[in-house]
Order: structure tokens, then C-alpha cells, then sequence
């Protein structure tokens, strides 16, 4: 049992991140029993709001901003990512051949890709963790789901080393005008919306999401279909998909 | 080990003056998220997609994956903009908030603490990963002014403390990882940060306006 002043003494600590793992976790597991503290913590994350900005701008990389949008409007951006570590390790191959014919020519250029395959080697270090999701999965569920005629299902790969979920939809027809087909976590303190899924019938759809932000214990997720643009923060309508963990 | 120095890069003295963002235009960009307004969601990316990167990419010294926390930081504002609570904060700050804590979650979660030093040391130090060149008319960048404030509140600690507040708050070490990196006791460490953070919450609680 941890006496209250160690909670009261490493309140700033909490909010700066500079806890170690187990320390954090115990205060995360006070401030649900303490409304001091959570009062607290509030106030010193708002007096410490612009202290990231102490650190000069990053220009972002031309198209950078485009692409976040569209990320974030949840449009495809290039490849399917299961074809990415194919097309990485097919791009490596060429920048070592290359690399080997440039050891005959000029030492810059013989810097230059070295350099091209040493950001390939973190591209392709950088794709395995995200198949790590699927690889390393500690948990792996799975529903079926009957829709008419069409029969699909519900997969999901918890990585709790990221605290990532790889979630797969198939199988789902196109949703009806006016509908969407809506992804829920289910945690101790209720139902929290997730991210609307595309569904066409045909390809699969595979969603990267990370835990709900203040969502202390996520114990599931369901699929329902929910008239567009519905924010509620319970699902209103028909479940196709219920998953414990 | 210094805070990422940007007074080399100070406004010019005839570039444009500041203009605040005030209260209701910051209230009707969040209400633009709310309404599913995607020019508010534009916006907010060209605006604080360059602050958000120096956070995400000061924490995990690598371009692709400060890119990739990022887009989750975006995602999670377009998505679940319910969870961003207007009575209690600004908009700027909680974006700030989910980068930095993801940027945490992936090395704490990843252990690569290691290879970030060997790829620091790669690139000649602290401030070289995440004080990127700046556009020559940073006085037009928006939140500009509120960089210089909160630079100069870290300029005027003093330089042990400092020092412990960039491992600690920009570089996500916890209290055990900075007293190994310094070679100091853990007690040090805590009582430097702490005194480190009292001075900064009270040289950054008259910031109240994001600035443009
Ligand atoms: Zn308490």
C-alpha cells in the first residue's frame, strides 16, 4: 500500500512521463479512486500545456500534410500494407546491387547509398513492427458474421507490447446509403466509439488502432451498423459482432 | 546537452507582428472537428503538423516513425474529437499531449532506447534530431511566439536542471534512465526535475494564447 503523499509528492512526475512503468501504473490506478489527485493532475497537465513547444518546428516533408489529412479521413494511402515489406525488400536488393557497382565509382555517390540503404534497413526494421502486430499477437480473437447471403467475420490481433490492435473486417457487403458500419471497444466503464469501417464486399479491411486514449481496461470490441454520422457514445443500432477478449 | 537553441533564428525585426489566434477562432476550429468539417481538419494539420513532428521526432530520433505518431495523433483529434474537452484545455495543447504520450508509448514499448543513443550520437547530438531549419520567416509561423516564450523559460534554468528536463520531458526517459545517462543519484534527478518544474509552471502559466 503506497501512502497518499508518494502520490501527492510524484504528481508532476506523473505528468511529465518520468515514472518508471510500474510506478505509472499504480498512479493511473490511484487517479481512478482519487478525484485530488485527478483535480491536481488536470491543473499541472494545463500550467505545463505549451512546454512541448520549447522544441524549434520540423518542416514536414513536401506531401506530408496531405497525406496526414487523408490518413486521418481514413482514405488509402499508397500500397496495401501487407505488400510494403515485398516491395522494401525488392527496393533493398536493388540498393545493394547498386551499392556494389558504386564501390568502383566516386566515394560520394558510394556514400550516398549507403546512406539510401541504411534508411531502407530502418524502413524495413520499422515494417516488421508493424507485422508485429500480427506476428507477435498475444491475443488473437475472431467472430463470424452472417449478413444475408454473405458470410464474413471479425479478426482481431491485440499486440499488448504496443498496446496496438491489428483488426481485419471481410467478408461485409457495402453498407446501405445512410449507414456505417461502426467499430466499438468495449471497456470497464462502457462502450467507446472507435473508427467507422469501409466495407465493400469484396477486400478486406484492415484497421491499425491504438487503445482508446483514457480507456484504463479494454476488455472487447463489436461491430454495429449505425446511421451516418451518428456520434452517440453508445451504439444505437443493429450489432453484427460481439468479441471478449 | 542544451535546449534545442533557436535564438540564432529569431524573428527579423520588420517581419509582420504576431496575431493572436484568439479564443473563438481556436472555438470554431474545434467545432469544425466536431461538425466533421474536413477544411477544419486541413487547417489544423498545416498548422500544427510542424510542432507536432519536433515533439514526436525530438522523442524517437527516427523521421518515418515521428511521421507515423503523428498521423495517429491527427486520427485519434479527427476521429475522436469527443474526448477533447473545450472546458479544460486548448486544442493545440492536447494535440501536443496525445504526440508526446504516443511518441513515450512506442519507445517505452519497444525498448530501443539504445540504438536511438547510438543514432543521436550518429547525428552529433541532442539538438540535431529535432531543430530542423526552420523557414527564414518564423515570425509567420504560427505558435512562433509561443516557442520563444517557452525557449526562453528553459534558457533561464539553470543548466543541471536543464539538462535533466530535456532527457526527461523531451526525450521521454524516466527517473531510473536519467540518473544512469548522467550518472547521478536518482534522488538528484528528482529533486532537480521538480525544481526545474516549478520554475517552468510558473514562467509558462501567463501563456494562455496560441499565437500565429
Ligand atoms: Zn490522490
Amino acid at each position: 500500500m503506497i501512502a497518499h503523499d508518494w502520490f501527492v509528492e510524484h504528481r508532476t512526475d506523473f505528468v511529465a512521463r518520468t515514472l518508471e512503468p510500474d510506478e505509472e501504473r499504480s498512479f493511473t490506478e490511484h487517479l481512478g479512486g482519487c478525484a485530488d489527485c485527478r483535480a491536481a493532475i488536470a491543473r499541472l497537465e494545463q500550467e505545463l500545456a505549451w512546454l512541448p513547444m520549447g522544441l524549434a518546428p520540423v518542416p514536414p516533408r513536401p506531401g506530408l500534410t496531405r497525406s496526414l489529412v487523408a490518413g486521418a479521413l481514413g482514405e488509402r494511402r499508397g500500397p496495401p500494407r501487407w505488400l510494403v515489406p515485398f516491395a522494401l525488400a525488392a527496393s533493398l536488393a536493388l540498393s545493394l546491387g547498386a551499392w556494389f557497382w558504386a564501390l568502383g565509382t566516386t566515394r560520394a555517390f558510394e556514400r550516398q547509398l549507403a546512406q539510401e540503404r541504411g534508411r531502407l534497413v530502418e524502413e524495413l526494421a520499422m515494417t516488421r513492427d508493424t507485422l508485429g502486430i500480427i506476428r507477435e499477437a498475444g491475443m488473437v480473437r475472431h467472430a463470424s458474421i452472417s449478413m444475408g447471403k454473405k458470410q464474413g467475420g471479425m479478426l482481431i490481433f491485440a499486440d499488448e507490447r504496443t498496446h496496438r490492435w491489428n483488426v481485419v473486417v471481410y467478408g461485409l457487403p457495402a453498407s446501405e446509403p445512410g449507414e456505417v458500419c461502426q467499430f466499438w471497444f468495449i471497456t470497464d466503464s462502457g462502450m467507446v466509439r472507435g473508427v467507422e469501417v469501409k466495407t465493400d464486399g469484396r477486400s478486406p479491411a484492415l484497421l491499425t488502432l491504438p487503445m482508446p486514449p483514457n480507456a484504463r481496461n479494454v476488455m472487447g470490441a463489436a461491430l454495429t451498423i449505425e446511421p451516418m454520422g451518428a456520434t452517440g457514445a453508445a451504439p444505437a443500432g443493429v450489432e453484427l459482432a460481439h468479441l471478449m477478449l | 546537452m542544451a535546449v534545442p537553441d533557436s535564438q540564432h533564428r529569431l524573428p527579423r525585426p520588420d517581419a509582420p507582428g504576431p496575431r493572436l489566434l484568439s479564443d473563438a477562432r481556436e472555438a470554431s476550429l474545434a467545432a469544425g472537428l466536431i461538425a466533421r468539417d474536413e477544411r477544419a481538419l486541413v487547417q489544423l494539420v498545416e498548422v500544427a503538423t510542424p510542432w507536432l513532428l519536433a515533439v514526436a521526432q525530438a522523442m524517437l530520433a527516427d523521421r518515418d516513425e515521428a511521421e507515423e505518431v503523428v498521423q495517429e495523433a491527427f486520427t485519434i483529434a479527427w476521429r475522436r474529437v469527443d474526448l477533447f474537452d473545450q472546458s479544460s484545455g486548448r486544442l493545440m495543447p492536447w494535440l501536443l499531449r496525445i504526440t508526446r504520450n504516443r511518441a513515450i508509448d512506442r519507445l517505452r514499448g519497444r525498448r530501443r532506447r539504445v540504438d536511438k543513443a547510438r543514432r543521436l550520437l550518429a547525428l552529433g547530438g541532442l539538438g540535431a534530431g529535432s531543430a530542423a531549419p526552420v523557414e527564414p520567416d518564423e515570425a509567420g509561423t504560427p505558435g512562433w511566439q509561443v516557442h520563444r516564450a517557452v525557449h526562453a523559460a528553459l534558457a533561464a534554468l539553470p543548466p543541471d536542471q536543464r539538462d535533466v528536463v530535456q532527457l526527461a520531458y523531451f526525450e521521454g526517459l524516466t527517473h531510473s534512465e536519467i540518473a544512469g545517462r548522467l550518472a547521478i543519484p536518482l534522488g538528484t534527478v528528482k529533486t532537480r526535475l521538480r525544481l526545474a518544474f516549478d520554475k517552468l509552471r510558473g514562467g509558462l502559466s501567463s501563456l494562455k494564447d496560441w499565437v500565429v
